[in-house]
């Protein structure tokens, strides 16, 4: 039992708490989301790091690392609220890597593991999603419909641009029809996506919990930092445990994706709820805690708060998770009280 | 990442498991004496099998286990529905405080009663003026010859009335500043002058006792840690108290989320969404609780003490049990309510859970200052 990153992934962690600190500060966030563009060579710097294929098989171009390497970086990614397609890219690489056939594997991984021919992936209805992560800079798209997924190439698909709250990452509509199945375990891939995209989450709310806690020490009403009021303190506890909850919930979805398959589906799904709901209440809550000041445009905590409204409604939102939660025990309950 | 047990992990695991099957104990009998009495001949049992405190180390009669074996220790009791031993308070209180703190004379006197069970331990600390201040507290001690006659009265003593020992702390010097001038003792409980009140809680048993103390004579060999030292000393005991039963308080509630999952299953209420939200939710705290009290055990083997995550368990515990409770009684109706449901008494106990072991607002209090360092209020 050791519930601890090892010594190379704590370096990886490191490394790009640095990396993104320097290359992705809160004025290039401002700059990307107010200039609605990327910074092209943010996302260059880090496939040429070797980030975009960090968990894509060595045979397609990647490193060949685990689901845990990339939540890593997906966690400092949301830390910094990097501008970026590379969520996405990772998400729809997942879905291809784990329930796409040999040819689609050869086809697509290469580009997703070089960052030269993106994927993403989405929820779909009758071949059409409305809100679809950087679908229109990808080669690639996954639309997941039920326990079905399809994949259909940029060219083949209509991809309309919209705009959503979160201008720190760009949208697109998607509808297609045709597309070739993927004909593998789409539960697994998914689950999978769903533990990246649980780690952004997490990164988001560490970092505005951070945030509203130095706020509180600076900001004094009354002559006194309001982090001594315990309106305010109590306030930034919750935090702290509505983060590690969420942190708690996706590295043991990042290790059962790893290590042990049979955990995955039920812990990728508290995975999702917990990241969705600790995003959700911890944006909000800096919100509140940076009083009138963290309403205004001019601060940055909002950046946050709408990414994570965004990235809690991808893939299934907390409802659907819970109920496949309680589907998942009370099946395995009925097969243990059965056995 | 390693979330298995290991090769002796898991052979501690399925000896202890065996071990178990072989000697549960079966059914708790109702009655608050007779379930005492049962929970006391289970610690007899375990401390002839060498089970009753794996924790403690191998000089003293324990197993020397890890911390990964202790937490696996309560689970497998959790898991069985075992009873815990009735001695607790000494167990994983009084024992680890004297083990630090206790003269030789002390260790060699006091522990292995302690774990057979034959002296059973009480804890008493908290007063009616001093709860979440506990060094505020006011009981007294004076010297008198070689002895010290303590007066005052103590609140929240669970096993009082079958207790030998009391961890009795009192202030020597009402001089010194509040934290300074307390003195942390062993107190015979068997004695006149000392008198013990049951005090019935809400849901009608009295768990807990109230202490009434007039020149209760103590031995000035049974002062712990020093005179005047008492505050230490019991930041020892209170540290303790927290992290000791995590995992069994987690394997406690998985259980009865579990029996209620299959009783809502049974009677088709899973098929309303609202409740199958509900009961996802408290499916998912219950599991962020296991992981996030590994996820302490593993810094706390790692670097020493536990990180950030490590003062969240007991709060995260005592809500989520507190709103499983709550859901529970509302999902399965009013027969839950009724004289002979468990659930509803369970309902009742759970308002308590908040409160005992440190106030959620005092662990707020303690998570805002020393984990993420806000100031504290002048």
């Amino acid at each position: 039992m050791n519930f601890d990153f090892t010594e190379d992934q704590h370096e990886i962690k490191r490394t790009a708490r640095e990396l993104l600190a320097k290359r992705s500060g809160l004025e290039q966030i401002r700059e990307a989301a107010e200039g609605d563009a990327y910074d092209e060579s943010l996302f260059t710097e880090l496939r040429e790091l070797g980030w975009t294929g960090i968990a894509i098989d060595e045979q397609y171009g990647g490193a060949g690392l685990g689901v845990v390497e990339l939540m890593i970086l997906c966690e400092e990614l949301g830390y910094a609220l990097a501008a970026s397609p590379f969520l996405a890219n990772a998400l729809g690489g997942l879905m291809i890597e784990h329930a796409g056939s040999d040819e689609q594997r050869a086809k697509w991984l290469p580009g997703i593991a070089s960052g030269e021919a993106t994927a993403t992936v989405a929820f779909a209805s009758g071949g059409s999603s409305e809100v679809v992560p950087d679908a229109d800079g990808a080669a690639v798209i996954a639309l997941i419909e039920g326990d079905e997924a399809t994949l259909v190439a940029r060219a083949d698909a209509d991809v309309e641009p919209v705009s959503t709250i979160d201008p720190t990452r760009r949208y697109a509509r998607v509808s297609a029809s045709g597309g070739e199945p993927l004909p593998g375990d789409v539960a697994g891939a998914l689950a999978r996506a769903e533990v990246a995209l649980s780690a952004e989450m997490v990164g988001i709310a560490q970092r505005t919990q951070e945030m509203a806690i130095e706020y509180a020490k600076e900001r004094k009403q009354f002559d006194t930092p309001i982090g001594a009021f315990q309106a305010v303190s109590h306030r930034c506890a919750q935090m702290l445990f509505d983060t590690e909850g969420a942190r708690s919930a996706t590295y043991f979805g990042g290790w059962a994706a790893d290590a042990d398959q049979s955990q995955l589906a039920l812990a990728a799904a508290i995975a999702k709820a917990a990241a969705s709901e600790a995003a959700l209440s911890v944006t909000a809550s800096s919100i509140q805690v940076h009083g009138g000041i963290g309403f205004t445009w001019e601060a940055d905590v909002h950046w946050f708060f709408k990414r994570a409204q965004l990235d809690a409604a991808m893939l299934g939102g907390t409802g659907k998770q819970r109920a496949r939660v309680t589907r998942l025990t009370a099946d395995s309950l009925a097969t243990a009280g059965g056995a | 990442m390693d979330l298995t047990f290991n090769e002796s992990e898991s052979a501690f695991r399925d000896e202890l498991r065996a071990w178990i099957k072989a000697n549960h104990p079966g059914e708790e009998p109702a009655g608050e004496d007779e379930g005492y009495a049962f929970r006391r001949d289970w610690q007899r049992q375990l401390y002839e099998a060498g089970w009753a405190a794996v924790h403690w180390p191998t000089e003293f009669g324990g197993r020397d286990a890890t911390l990964v074996e202790a937490a696996i220790f309560n689970e497998e009791l959790a898991r069985a529905r075992a009873p815990f031993p009735a001695n607790v308070l000494g167990l994983l209180l009084a024992g680890p405080t004297l083990m630090i703190w206790g003269t030789d004379e002390q260790k060699q006197r006091y522990l292995d009663p302690i774990m057979s069970g034959e002296e059973i331990w009480c804890q008493g600390f908290s007063e009616p003026e001093a709860g979440s201040d506990l060094a505020s507290l006011k009981s007294k001690a004076v010297r008198d010859g070689d002895d010290w006659l303590v007066t005052g009265q103590k609140v929240w003593t669970s096993g009082a009335q079958y207790s030998k020992w009391c961890m009795f702390v009192a202030r020597t010097d009402f001089d010194a500043p509040k934290h300074k001038g307390l003195t942390y003792f062993i107190l015979d409980m068997e004695q006149e002058g000392v008198e013990v009140r049951p005090l019935r809680q809400i849901t009608g048993d009295p768990e807990f006792n109230e202490l009434f103390l007039e020149n209760a004579r103590i031995p000035d060999a049974n002062v712990v840690g020093g005179e005047g030292n008492g505050w230490t000393v019991a930041l020892t005991t209170l540290m303790n108290e927290r992290a000791g039963l995590a995992f069994g308080l987690q394997v406690g509630m998985k259980v009865a989320l579990d029996e209620l999952t299959e009783e809502l299953a049974a009677s088709g209420k899973l098929d309303d969404p609202m409740i199958a939200d509900e009961l996802g939710a408290l499916h998912i705290k219950c599991e962020i609780l296991r992981l996030t009290a590994y996820r302490g055990l593993t810094a706390t083997m790692k670097y020493g003490q536990p990180g950030p995550e490590g003062s969240l368990t007991k709060w995260m515990w005592s809500q989520g049990n507190q709103e499983l409770m709550q859901f529970a009684t509302k999902a399965l109706g009013p027969q839950a309510l009724a004289g002979g449901s468990s659930w509803g008494r369970a309902m009742l106990r759970s308002r308590g859970n908040s409160i005992e072991g440190g106030t959620t607002e005092v662990l707020k209090n303690i998570i805002a200052e020393r984990v993420l360092g806000l100031p504290r209020k002048k």
